[in-house]
């Protein structure tokens, strides 16, 4: 069975292509700069030249029309018809309290996803944008949702909700959510089979720290807390964001700066973090050159950023009385020796001890970078979206498939 | 839904609605006849930017992609492939008719054509093109990116279609609220604006109390951003004057007679932010100084 996985931005859209027989990526590619007459398509497939074209893209619709042009392509491409395209599952960054699981497509599903436009003004709209492109080129092909926070449905309600009045959760669903759900519940389960043994006994701290960073406490498979708030902005210092402050903090300076509330939402957003304390860069790499350098505003930048993340693991230790592994992931966790020694420096009371040789061997594979003594042990392991994304589509679509068979032969099928 | 949009005349509002434009992401030709105002004001526009970006609304990339979509036109002519332009030069009627006369030879019968017109006719505008019913008001209050309300307002012969196609692309492509107004000098927010500076103007000449005082009344009890008098001196006072002498002259009421003390101001050169003086004094990047 070939899966298509798309993850649709506002002016962007990239997809990955793969055969479920062994989950191998058939071809990948992106669309960049739609809505605009100097779009740009790459796509790469498996043992073939990577293609750049630039043509005029206006929509999604065409967006994705293109892209399956370039997936039966006769020289770029891998398919010999869009037939054969048997699913196509979509990341979705906001489900809110509607979904706590991946779902198919359904017209009840997308009015859900339209309800949460207001907590998710940037994702979730360009996300209905794929899913409705994908509607018009593939009518008869089932899609599903994968959501972004849905994992952390399953956080207790002394972890998600603020002490602020009821009112807002009432009328608003202001309330904690978390992001990075579909990361942190692939790389668990690496994690788990990493160690060798069942989630379902572990106590779990995941970093996912990339451009965008987050902690999440794992217990027993089960997300119970989490970094990110109701939106990514909260939690740890991340590139441009500035993670946790004192929220009176934003009242004091829109009225000292007499800022707008687009001004401060950009300020805390795509103005802070990294980039603000070193004020060069918001790439933990050239933070790091500017250390060896001798700069000492990204020194601090460096300190605060590694430090947050330590006061995190420490919360969650707590949170669940005790912690089996620490697990490091994305880009910047899964290349940055560095960043995980400096955070596990400060670990040892836990009983973390981290192992200079491990911790420096980079590596694509998941491994533990902790000595053989060491109580509490520290794990990198690589996520992979993308591929959880298609193995819920492959799942959901397999139980509809049966559900189908098995409740009515001459009912009507879903597309093969 | 209108990709390339046209702006005739890069003064204080043209520069504005170019900026507003590239900012939501439309590709801009700014036309000038001047080519050397042209270039200034493509530097006072990059100077907005980089106030953005000091206040923390954009960042550094984000600056170099909206100066990135707008482009230099030197004719009316260039504005050919043009979805929908918007006329923004000076409040005169002979100017903008022989504008819109250009336009309506040069752009196909399927743009719309736009006047940011507050004050003059639009169907009289409208009358000298071969298709008035795809000629519709466009009315953004200054300074454009940070005011979210147009009204758009229908001449006599304005299509219902090109009426929608307007409000679609304020709404949802300008992301700002709309209003439709019927064409009457001044419409809503000119008439009840000047209006309200014309009386704060008669109040400091009668000395009932000062400048600052007038300001500080309105903005803190009746939350206005800026006072009446600060208002002008942003609009430029030749506009506030400009505007209120054709509502005198269209409506024939005393209400709309601009004080002495305006006229006065605006033949001694001291139009507001834009000259640095008005009824307070401003820096060359339009921040009040006292």
């Amino acid at each position: 069975m070939n899966i298509l996985v798309i993850n649709s931005g506002s002016s962007s859209l990239k997809y990955q292509l793969f055969d479920m027989n062994d989950e191998s990526v058939l071809a990948s590619g992106r669309v960049e700069r739609i809505g605009m007459d100097s779009s740009i398509l790459s796509h790469e497939a498996a043992g073939k030249p990577e293609v750049r074209e630039v043509s005029e893209i206006l929509d999604h619709t065409s967006a994705v029309k293109k892209m399956l042009d370039m997936l039966i392509h006769r020289e770029f491409g891998v398919l010999h018809s869009i037939a054969e395209i048997d699913a196509v599952g979509h990341r979705i960054v906001h489900g809110g309290e509607a979904f706590s699981e991946s779902v198919l497509v359904t017209p009840g599903v997308k009015e859900e996803i339209r309800k949460l436009f207001d907590l998710a003004p940037l994702h979730n709209p360009a996300h209905m944008n794929g899913i409705i492109a994908v509607e018009v080129n593939l009518p008869d092909v089932p899609q599903t949702a994968v959501f972004d926070t849905a994992f952390h449905q399953t956080m207790p309600p002394y972890a998600y909700m603020y002490a602020i009045p009821t009112v807002l959760y009432r009328k608003h669903k202001i309330r904690r959510y978390g992001f990075h759900g579909t990361s942190v519940d692939f790389v668990s389960h690496g994690a788990a089979e990493l160690l060798g043994r069942p989630l379902q006994e572990l106590k779990l701290i995941v970093c996912h720290i990339g451009n965008g960073a987050s902690c999440t406490a794992v217990m027993y498979g089960k997300s119970v807390d989490t970094s990110m708030g109701m939106t990514p902005l909260e939690g740890l210092m991340m590139g441009t964001r500035s993670g946790d402050l004192d929220p009176a903090v934003v009242p004091y300076t829109i009225n000292k700066e007499d800022l707008t509330l687009n001004e401060v939402n950009s300020m805390l957003n795509k103005h802070s973090g990294l980039l603000a304390i070193s004020g060069i860069s918001s790439d933990v790499r050239e933070i790091l050159q500017a250390i060896e350098e001798g700069n000492e505003q990204a020194r601090l930048a460096f300190d605060m950023y590694t430090y947050r993340i330590r006061k995190y693991i420490g919360a969650y230790a707590a949170a669940m009385n005790g912690v089996d592994a620490v697990v490091f992931t994305a880009g910047v966790g899964e290349n940055s020796a560095v960043l995980r020694q400096k955070v596990c420096e400060g670990l040892t009371y836990l009983g973390l001890l981290l192992d200079d040789k491990r911790n420096s061997i980079r590596s694509g594979e998941p491994r533990v970078i902790t000595s053989d003594e060491s109580k509490v042990a520290a794990l990198v392991v690589p996520t992979n979206e993308e591929l959880l994304i298609a193995r819920d589509t492959y799942r959901i679509v397999c139980r509809e498939k049966q559900k189908i068979s098995s409740v009515d032969e001459g009912g009507t099928a879903i597309g093969d | 839904m209108f990709r390339t949009v046209g702006v005739v005349g890069a003064g204080t509002m043209g520069r504005s609605i170019a900026e507003m434009l590239a900012v939501k992401g439309r590709d801009v030709l700014l036309v000038e006849k001047n080519g050397k105002a042209l270039d200034t004001s493509l530097e006072l526009l990059e100077a907005s930017l980089d106030r953005q970006m000091e206040r923390w609304a954009i960042t550094l990339a984000e600056k170099k992609l909206i100066l990135n979509r707008i482009h230099k036109a030197a004719s009316l002519q260039a504005l050919a492939d043009c979805d929908l332009v918007i006329e923004a030069a000076s409040e005169s009627l002979d100017i903008k008719k022989k504008i819109f006369e250009s336009l309506d030879r040069y752009l196909p019968q399927s743009a719309v054509l736009a006047s940011n017109t507050s004050t003059l006719s639009l169907t009289e505008l409208a009358g000298v093109t071969r298709h008035p019913e795809r000629v519709i008001g466009m009315h953004f209050v200054y300074p454009a990116y940070r005011i979210d309300v147009v009204e758009i307002i229908r001449g006599l012969k304005t299509s219902d279609q090109t009426f929608e196609q307007t409000k679609q692309f304020i709404e949802q492509v300008l992301d700002k609220k709309s209003i439709m107004v019927y064409e009457s000098p001044g419409y809503v927010t000119t008439r009840l604006i000047c209006l309200m500076i014309n009386e704060a103007l008669l109040l400091l000449s009668e000395g009932v109390a000062s400048a600052e005082d007038i300001d500080l009344a309105m903005r803190v009890g009746y939350q206005f951003e800026h006072g009446p008098l600060e208002m002008a001196d942003r609009f430029g006072l030749d506009a506030v004057l400009a505007a209120l002498e054709r509502m005198f002259r269209e409506y024939g009421e005393l209400k709309y007679r601009p004080s002495i003390l305006l006229k006065k101001k605006v033949r001694a050169g001291q139009l507001g932010v834009k000259t640095g003086s008005g009824f307070f004094r401003y820096n060359k990047d339009g921040e009040r100084l006292s």
